[in-house]
């Protein structure tokens, strides 16, 4: 835990995009922006992706299969009761397994969310810069011990270049979010 | 692309990203509430008394002390229920569809809006469960295994539809108000100075801190959690009104009832989300967040719905006579146009398809005296609308021999008003405790949506 890194704060999202471009386009590696609320073009210029949706699909899929066969066990199979002169698998379990999709996909979905994200109730954070929850922007680069002193002092130069309102170097927090952007 | 200069402003004043922070938080950092507040509580906790003392007579003495009687079996419980779950409508009516739409005015309601659904349908929920006399029991709607058998519940039973549809819909639009506050949380727990509420809004925050992967995770959940709920909203209504259109009743089996009564609850509930940003605007001075041009889409909204809902009643007025049903002809015709009900079925004509016409005039639109007694007269006639479609069909059906009056009791009374004050007491809470709009979504249409009144104006 010796490694610290390097900050540059910014207090506009058009900037810090373009900051972040300019980064990658000097193979520098961001380890992480924090921002005060989401930024769709960082996404782009980081290569972000997510598959969340691939998941939702799938928890879905799985909770209409299910709740059908245990739609099917019990009318069917358990319990096959007559009544209304309807067919015992009728058409109308339509509707509970609409409503039952949702419910697994919504709640698989959102514990995926949280899983993935690594965030529950009680965990402790330090963030590297409180402000960056309010109007500040924040990008967090590493200063592993392969980067000459040369290179840390281009990242330097970019990010004053490219419109950073403050550059600090801090050792990470205890309970730093890892993550990992490539 | 949103252009403000054609749309109008979504938020006044050219706020930096601090002062969003600041001026949504400024009630919630108050020492203390206003004293409104606590008269607010006072009366919430009055109207909860009233409403628990007719819940203990009722579960102690049984559903006999409502005025519900052999043939009108459902009366203001089944009433009031339809009635809150249409206002439980609106906050997923508002952000999930306006989120689908990319509607960015929905910032600064749907927290709001969601807030509200919640609240409501746990008042809605309440009253099924104890209309089942033995609440107690309640837990025998549940499919488990048991030792009846195992004799399962009715899965083709519009009434365990509910149950479904319901419970679903508490816990999406639940799970979905509460990951909206989770980055405003984080952001309550970076500014405060107290070590009680950074300890508290630190559990509430999960740990968020709002990387870029985090953000884009937290975006698309919310997408396809919205994506999810919404044909939810569309649902949730259509099988409330499959415990009615099911049935033989006349007057209920038409197969208008579901949009029909979808319309119906996202009508009510904008309604009340009109009525709530009025006062929330007002009284916290969110001016600059609600502006007249949002309430003024949703006035426009209202008039557009309330062409529909007078569209709907036409059309079961005319297929009562089209259909050439003597039954539905008498229910239409001599039990709702004329005879006992008149005055509701009256009142719900005014209140839902007449008088939300004036918002086709701009003056009235601007003035919010007007638009906000209009917001509850609409709310009033989407009562007497669930009204008329219970007490008449059921009061007056095919043997005059079994026809029979409905009049409520105290009870019905004292327990609607309960349901009143639990819904007032989770908004002063909410009022109270939670960021009233979602500052990180404000603060990420801002920028786009404000005219820039220097001369970086039209750069981007």
């Amino acid at each position: 835990m010796e490694s610290t890194n390097i900050i540059g704060i910014y207090d506009d999202p058009d900037v810090v995009v373009a900051a972040a471009k300019k980064l990658r386009e000097n193979n520098v590696r961001i380890k992480n922006v924090f921002t005060p609320f989401p930024i769709h073009e960082l996404w782009e210029v980081l290569g972000l992706k997510t598959r969340l949706p691939v998941m939702t699909f799938l928890y879905g899929f799985t909770g209409l299969v299910v709740i059908y066969a245990f739609l099917y066990w019990t009318s069917v199979v358990n319990y096959p009761l007559k009544f209304g002169g309807k067919p015992l698998n009728t058409l109308s379990f339509v509707i509970i397994m609409f409503v039952g999709t949702i419910f697994v996909a919504v709640l698989f979905t959102l514990i995926t969310f949280f899983v993935r994200q690594k965030i529950g109730p009680g965990k402790e954070v330090t963030m590297i810069d409180p402000r960056t929850t309010d109007d500040k922007f924040a990008i967090v680069i590493e200063k592993s011990p392969d980067l000459t002193d040369e290179d840390i002092r281009k990242i330097t130069m970019i990010l004053k270049e490219t419109g950073a309102v403050e550059i600090s170097e801090k050792a990470r927090p205890d309970n730093y979010i890892e993550e990992e952007n490539d | 692309m949103y252009k403000a200069e054609v749309r109008g402003e979504l938020i006044h004043g050219n706020k930096s990203y601090k002062q969003i922070t600041r001026e949504i938080l400024t009630p919630f950092e108050a020492e203390r509430p206003p004293k409104w507040w606590y008269v607010g509580i006072f009366l919430g906790v009055a109207m909860l008394i009233t409403g628990l003392w007719s819940m203990y007579a009722l579960v102690t003495t049984g559903i006999g002390i409502w005025g519900l009687n052999n043939n009108v079996a459902w009366g203001w419980d089944i009433i009031n229920f339809v009635w809150w779950i249409g206002i439980g409508h609106a906050g997923t009516a508002f952000s999930i569809f306006l989120l689908i739409l990319r509607q960015r005015w929905r910032a600064s309601i749907n927290r709001a809006a969601e807030a509200m659904t919640v609240f409501a349908v746990l008042c809605a929920g309440l009253f099924p469960m104890l209309h089942m006399g033995r609440v107690w029991d309640a837990f025998f709607i549940l499919p488990y295994p048991n030792t009846r058998g195992p004799i399962w519940v009715n899965f083709n039973s519009p009434l365990f539809w509910d149950v479904v549809a319901i419970s679903t819909y508490l816990m999406a639009s639940g799970t979905f108000w509460y990951m909206g506050m989770i980055p405003d949380f984080a952001s309550i727990r970076e500014r405060t100075t107290s070590k009680l509420k950074r300890k508290i809004y630190s559990i509430l925050s999960f740990g968020w801190v709002g990387t870029a992967r985090g953000w884009l995770r937290f975006e698309t959940a919310a997408l396809l959690l919205g994506g999810l709920t919404a044909p939810l909203v569309v649902s949730v209504h259509s099988i409330v009104s499959m415990d009615f259109a099911t049935s033989v009743m006349p007057g209920w089996h038409t197969t208008i009832f579901p949009p029909y009564f979808v319309v119906g609850a996202i009508f009510s509930g904008f309604g009340m989300v009109l009525t709530l940003m009025i006062i929330v605007r007002k009284v916290f001075k969110y001016e600059d967040f609600v502006t007249q041009g949002h309430l003024d889409a949703i006035a426009r909204i209202l008039t557009f719905i309330s062409l529909i809902m007078g569209t709907a009643y036409l059309t079961e007025l005319f297929i009562a006579w089209y259909g050439g049903t003597e039954y539905e002809m008498f229910t239409f015709m001599k039990n709702r146009i004329t005879g006992d009900y008149t005055f509701a079925f009256w009142a719900m004509i005014t209140c839902n398809a007449i008088i939300p016409q004036l918002f086709w005039f701009k003056k009235i639109r601007k003035n919010l005296a007007i638009v906000f007694i209009m917001s509850i007269i609409i709310n009033i006639g989407m009562w007497f609308e669930r009204y008329v479609i219970v007490v008449t069909s059921l009061s007056k059906d095919f043997l005059p021999s079994t026809w029979a009056a409905y009049h409520p009791t105290i009870y019905d009374k004292a327990f609607f008003i309960g349901t009143l004050g639990i819904f007032l007491l989770g908004l002063l809470f909410f009022f109270r405790f939670i960021p009233m709009m979602a500052i990180s979504e404000l603060k990420g249409i801002s920028k786009e949506t404000s005219i820039k009144k220097d001369e970086d104006h039209g750069k981007h």
